[in-house]
């Protein structure tokens, strides 16, 4: 079962503890550095007692322990059974050419167990050659952080080169794309790794793009919302990503108040559409009038 | 009982963590449900546990208590460390921690009595020794059998126990990626804990994290699924938050990357249908039977599914179909609008007649299933038809109440 204490906290925290203990005999302060680095925020009250009292015989008065070996803990098989149900996924080449195998255990699902029904059609090709080799230069250079050079196919079918220096893979659930997030002038530049070509090792590049730590430009949108047809739930949460603070303003309205990027801004408007007159944006005015526009060109259609 | 960091039972949490997470806007007196000290105490603990991803926002009816996470910044799901909070006795974790390091000083497989024997001279070291009887020890090797860390070798009359190899080692960059986006993902979480992770290069879009909560019962369902077992569910009301209990042959897990919902499609015994069921809804799952005929309910549903937009199965109409199909109109220099229908469409067809006008057609048992998807068109739809009237209508009036609420209602029109 995956609610078992095998895989909770406090074991591991308890193991850290333990690993030090075989080390050299703890003090006080050292078992509270371990308990505030793995546990939770309030761990310390309960793991300190537990162990200084000997309800759990496991470490002495002296900060000694009784045990000979670094505590670890095999694979259990609903682990085992995990790893194998990810080695099916086409994903999983991007991290190795040969996927984890237990000869005598089950994967715990199968493909044709999970349908992702609402996930876009144009996804990256994971089983490309090409793009698994450049994922795998990508996933190096984030590694050992070097800088690259990529070549890549612009919406025009033309090549663009660059330089850059990578900081994170983006991954979209609902895109099923990959992008590279690279800083760029105190912002980030996002390549689809779709269109990346070639990819390769490159020497330093303009210290501006490796010192300056990329931001996103966060934008917020205020909206109001009426509570029929279940619009609550269904809108918190399809906006459940985001961050966000909700309030009741009366019974059945309330107001919502998103961040969102500002790269986004036209996916935010066409996301709100989506719940009709449920939602009613009301800040900022700019906003309000993304919505207008769309909505005075639909009056035009004549519907 | 006197308030613990760590819990028994992960359903109260969860409902808690669900209204903290989705909705995030009712002050104390409003979690009705159970008493003010429960709503106290569970509070605490996902402040413990969820540390700065809790927040508080004052109103006049009181303090609210949101949890509020911004999933592109944060790498790991912080949802999972409610499973690493799982209580024990001092027991479980003396034995735990004892076990494994005699097992793993041993050269070779040990009898339950050199187990005993070597469990009291660790154990005599401290001021209070403890003892554990034969039956104690035991048990929670055979608990470790069937958790796969033990293996237990029977020769003779006599089990032999030694402790399960560490087979492989495991890519780090792997697990940050599948924990965060495969089912059960909470298992990767598991396995990154026993590495000593670096920072994760991965960061995600459009990422759901409520499903965490209900990986337990997913995690049933698939051991269902690959054993072609039905299941009892135990599904809660919503209306009125009573818990009725379905047996139904599970099919196929279907999941939302738009809302992060996850459903399971199962053939209904009693109603002999084919329904889906919202797992945030399930508060059991209990495996059932062996159900011969699961193949066969299989392919039915997949010979449905070129007809289902999302999860429903049966429309608001009393037709078994429903049509639906709309007409949008772009620019020649908006070819990402056609392309948008193309990759966007889960079912149904597209015509593209000229370099600016195309129509999306598909026949569906719930055509209402479509229309959140049908409006994030508008500014471009010149025509639409339902089969079911009424949802016609519906869809228009929509419109029109847009105009009103944003003071559009007086004729405010714009040539394009």
């Amino acid at each position: 079962m995956i609610f078992n204490e095998h895989y909770g906290i406090y074991y591991k925290t308890v193991a850290e503890i333990l690993k030090a203990a075989i080390d050299h005999p703890l003090c006080s302060n050292e078992i509270y550095d371990i308990i505030n680095k793995n546990a939770f925020k309030e761990s310390i009250l309960y793991i300190v007692p537990a162990l200084q009292e000997e309800r759990w015989q496991l470490l002495k008065m002296d900060g000694t322990t009784p045990l000979k070996n670094t505590p670890f803990m095999p694979f259990t098989a609903l682990e085992k059974q995990w790893l194998m149900a990810i080695s099916n996924d086409p994903r999983i080449r991007l991290f190795c050419e040969k996927p984890i195998s237990f000869p005598d255990v089950e994967p715990l699902f199968l493909p044709e167990d999970i349908l992702i029904f609402d996930r876009y059609g144009d996804g990256d090709c994971y089983e490309d050659p090409v793009y698994q080799r450049n994922f795998r230069q990508i996933l190096d250079a984030l590694r050992k952080k070097y800088p690259l050079s990529v070549s890549l196919k612009n919406r025009k079918g033309g090549l663009a080169h660059a330089k850059v220096m990578p900081k994170y893979l983006e991954y979209s659930e609902k895109d099923d794309k990959f992008r590279l997030l690279c800083s760029k002038d105190h912002f980030v530049q996002i390549i689809n790794l779709g269109r990346i070509q070639t990819c390769k090792p490159c020497g330093p590049i303009d210290s501006v793009h490796g010192k300056n730590e990329a931001v996103r430009r966060h934008c917020q949108v205020v909206f109001e919302l009426v509570d029929q047809r279940k619009a609550l739930e269904r809108v918190l949460l399809h906006f459940a990503h985001f961050e966000k603070q909700v309030e009741k303003i009366e019974k059945q309205r309330y107001r919502v108040t998103l961040l969102y990027d500002k790269g986004d801004e036209m996916e935010m408007v066409i996301r709100i559409l989506s719940f009709g007159p449920m939602i009613r944006v009301t800040a900022p005015q700019y906003f309000v009038e993304l919505m207008k526009e769309r909505l005075r060109d639909q009056k035009s259609c004549e519907l | 009982m006197a308030y613990t960091e760590l819990i028994k039972n992960f359903n109260r949490i969860r409902d808690y963590m669900r209204e903290f997470y989705v909705y995030g806007f009712k002050s104390r007196e409003e979690y009705t449900k159970k008493s003010a000290r429960s709503y106290d105490d569970e509070r605490r603990r996902l402040e413990s546990w969820l540390g700065e991803n809790m927040k508080f926002h004052q109103t006049p009816d009181g303090k609210n208590v949101f949890i509020s996470i911004d999933s592109r910044k944060s790498q790991h799901n912080p949802l999972y460390q409610a499973w690493k909070a799982k209580s024990f006795t001092d027991g479980d974790i003396t034995l735990h921690f004892i076990l494994l390091d005699i097992l793993q000083s041993a050269k070779g497989a040990l009898t339950l009595h050199e187990i005993t024997t070597e469990m009291d001279q660790y154990l005599s070291e401290f001021q209070n020794q403890r003892t554990f009887d034969d039956s104690t020890i035991r048990k929670k090797l055979n608990e470790y059998i069937s958790e796969g860390i033990v293996i237990g070798q029977k020769q003779a009359k006599t089990m032999y126990y030694k402790k399960a190899e560490l087979e492989h080692d495991l890519d780090e960059d792997m697990l940050n990626f599948f924990s965060e986006v495969a089912p059960c993902g909470v298992i990767g979480s598991f396995l990154l804990d026993r590495i000593e992770a670096k920072a994760s290069h991965f960061v995600f879009k459009h990422h759901y994290i409520t499903g965490a909560m209900d990986s337990e019962f997913l995690c049933i369902i698939f051991q269902a699924l690959r054993q072609k077992r039905s299941v009892i569910l135990k599904i809660i009301r919503q209306t009125n938050d009573s818990a009725k209990e379905i047996h139904v042959v599970p099919l196929r897990v279907m999941i939302s990357v738009q809302n992060g919902r996850q459903y399971l499609m199962a053939y209904n015994m009693k109603y002999n249908r084919i329904t889906s069921y919202r797992l945030d809804y399930i508060s059991s799952v209990k495996i059932g039977e062996i159900n011969l005929q699961f193949d066969e309910f299989r392919e039915k549903l997949n010979k449905m599914l070129p007809h289902i937009w999302g999860v429903s199965t049966q429309g608001r109409s009393s037709s078994r179909m429903e049509h639906v199909e709309f007409l949008i109109r772009y620019k020649e220099w908006e070819s990402y609008i056609p392309n948008r229908l193309e990759r966007e469409k889960r079912c149904g067809t597209v015509t593209h007649f000229d370099n600016h006008t195309s129509k999306f057609e598909a026949d569906v048992y719930d055509a209402s299933e479509l229309i959140p998807w049908i409006r994030t068109f508008l500014c471009r739809i010149t025509e639409i038809h339902f089969s079911n009237e009424a949802l016609e209508k519906q869809f228009r009036n929509d419109i029109k109440e847009m105009y009103r609420i944003y003071g559009m209602e007086g004729g405010e029109t714009c040539d394009i």
